[in-house]
């Protein structure tokens, strides 16, 4: 056997999927070829390891809750979901930090302005970069006039404890306009007694509004 | 979201059963899978807030068609094929959606949040910080949403590559091309070295 066809049977190995003649074949290239031997143990070391991740656990409450929310009736409006945010998401960020261009800014720029339609639900992406993983830091909302969470009717300010990794974290909110505003949304960011503040300006249209 | 037809086996539903409120059945039924669909989930996302983001959305799909989740005889294969399709979906729609950057207003010498947004520690900082599961995870998030739900699936779930290929409706062949592309891209991820030194401080 040659290393390339060794490369090409590697994955059959790794899932026990080779018949006992294929199997003393590649037993007998990897007794003689160091460097597939070493691409083997490898492949079982990756493979290990990434069987072995423990997911951490839920929420507490969170089973009970989301089996609640999805058997709750609902009229009309979207179902609230486990919480406003939809936490953080690395991959994705990446991908979509690179393809918009706005990925990983170095100093300070501009207020950035979302628009809204009143009355219309839109989730907004917003994108913090960490240089660094940050456990258990503070996340706080200020919504501006007019401007409510789905789901959060009436709150104006919202607090909750989230990790942040290393490079991109997601977020999502999803927010709707009541009427037009001219604050911004705040969100500060709290970790080891410092904090962080990032404005979102919101701007509304009110053409869509039956009446107006 | 799929077709149940190759999953609904169950020969008789108990009319008691059927007769009962929705809520009830699915809270029977779905209350047992719940774990299952969050670790599968985190296995896909790498993050618990996304992973019960996920699970949320997937039982509010499923509320509505508990009378055909009663008649499902393998329930949980069935219910990570929609997980799947969730997620798949879920990871599509996030990019077609518009991000927006959020910027400092305030820096401040002494504030450790200063390293948002912030150049890249060196690699010795960076080592010491990063261990090796956030070593796996960043890896795992280099994956398309396909080849990484297919690590997660077969690898560490152990089904079957023929089991993936009903389940999810998509080709052995096609299966197996993106467990070979994620598990090579893992591997070129994820150096030989400190692997097998761990290896080797365990032996």
């Amino acid at each position: 056997m040659e290393c390339s066809e060794f490369a090409l049977r590697l994955d059959d190995l790794l899932d026990g999927r080779l018949h006992a003649l294929g199997r003393k074949s590649i037993e007998e290239h990897l007794g003689r070829c160091p460097d597939c031997r070493n691409r083997h143990e490898h492949a079982v070391a990756v493979l290990e390891s990434v069987r072995k991740l423990t997911p951490p656990a839920a929420h507490p409450g969170f089973i009970d809750q989301a089996l609640s929310r999805a058997t709750r009736p609902v009229a009309g409006a979207a179902r609230s979901r486990w919480r406003p945010v939809l936490g953080m998401a690395l991959a994705a960020s990446l991908v979509l930090g690179v393809a918009l261009g706005v990925f990983l800014a170095t100093r300070p720029e501009p207020v950035h302005a979302v628009a809204l339609t009143i009355d219309r639900p839109e989730t907004v992406r917003l994108m913090f970069n960490s240089a660094k993983p940050l456990k258990a830091a503070t996340l706080s909302l200020a919504l501006p006039e007019n401007v409510e969470l789905v789901g959060y009717n009436g709150r104006r300010e919202l607090s909750w404890q989230t990790d942040l990794r290393e490079g991109g974290n997601l977020m999502q909110l999803p927010l709707v306009a009541r009427g037009v505003t001219k604050q911004e949304l705040v969100a500060s960011l709290s970790h080891g007694g410092s904090t962080k503040m990032f404005r979102l300006k919101i701007e509304v249209d009110n053409a869509s509004r039956p009446g107006m | 979201m799929p077709p149940v037809l190759p999953f609904r086996t169950r020969s008789a539903v108990s009319p008691y059963r059927r007769a009962r409120p929705d809520a009830l059945n699915f809270e029977d039924l779905l209350r047992p899978q719940v774990e299952y669909l969050y670790r599968l989930a985190w296995r896909f996302t790498g993050s618990v807030a996304d992973a019960e983001d996920l699970v949320q959305d997937v039982l509010i799909k499923l509320f509505p068609r508990t009378q055909e989740l009663l008649e499902i005889d393998r329930l949980r294969p069935w219910l990570a094929r929609v997980l799947y399709h969730q997620y798949v979906d879920s990871v599509r729609k996030r990019a077609r959606s518009p991000v927006v950057e959020l910027v400092t207003e305030t820096e401040g010498e002494d504030n450790p949040l200063d390293a948002l947004p912030a150049t890249k520690d060196g690699p010795e900082e960076q080592a010491e910080r990063s261990g090796q599961r956030e070593r796996i995870l960043r890896a795992l998030d280099r994956l398309n949403p396909e080849q990484r739900a297919v690590v997660a699936m077969h690898d560490v779930e152990g089904y079957s590559l023929e089991e993936l290929e009903t389940m999810l409706e998509t080709p052995l062949g096609t299966l197996k091309s993106r467990l070979h592309r994620a598990r090579q891209r893992l591997r070129a991820l994820l150096p030989m070295e400190p692997f097998l030194a761990n290896e080797r401080v365990k032996g």
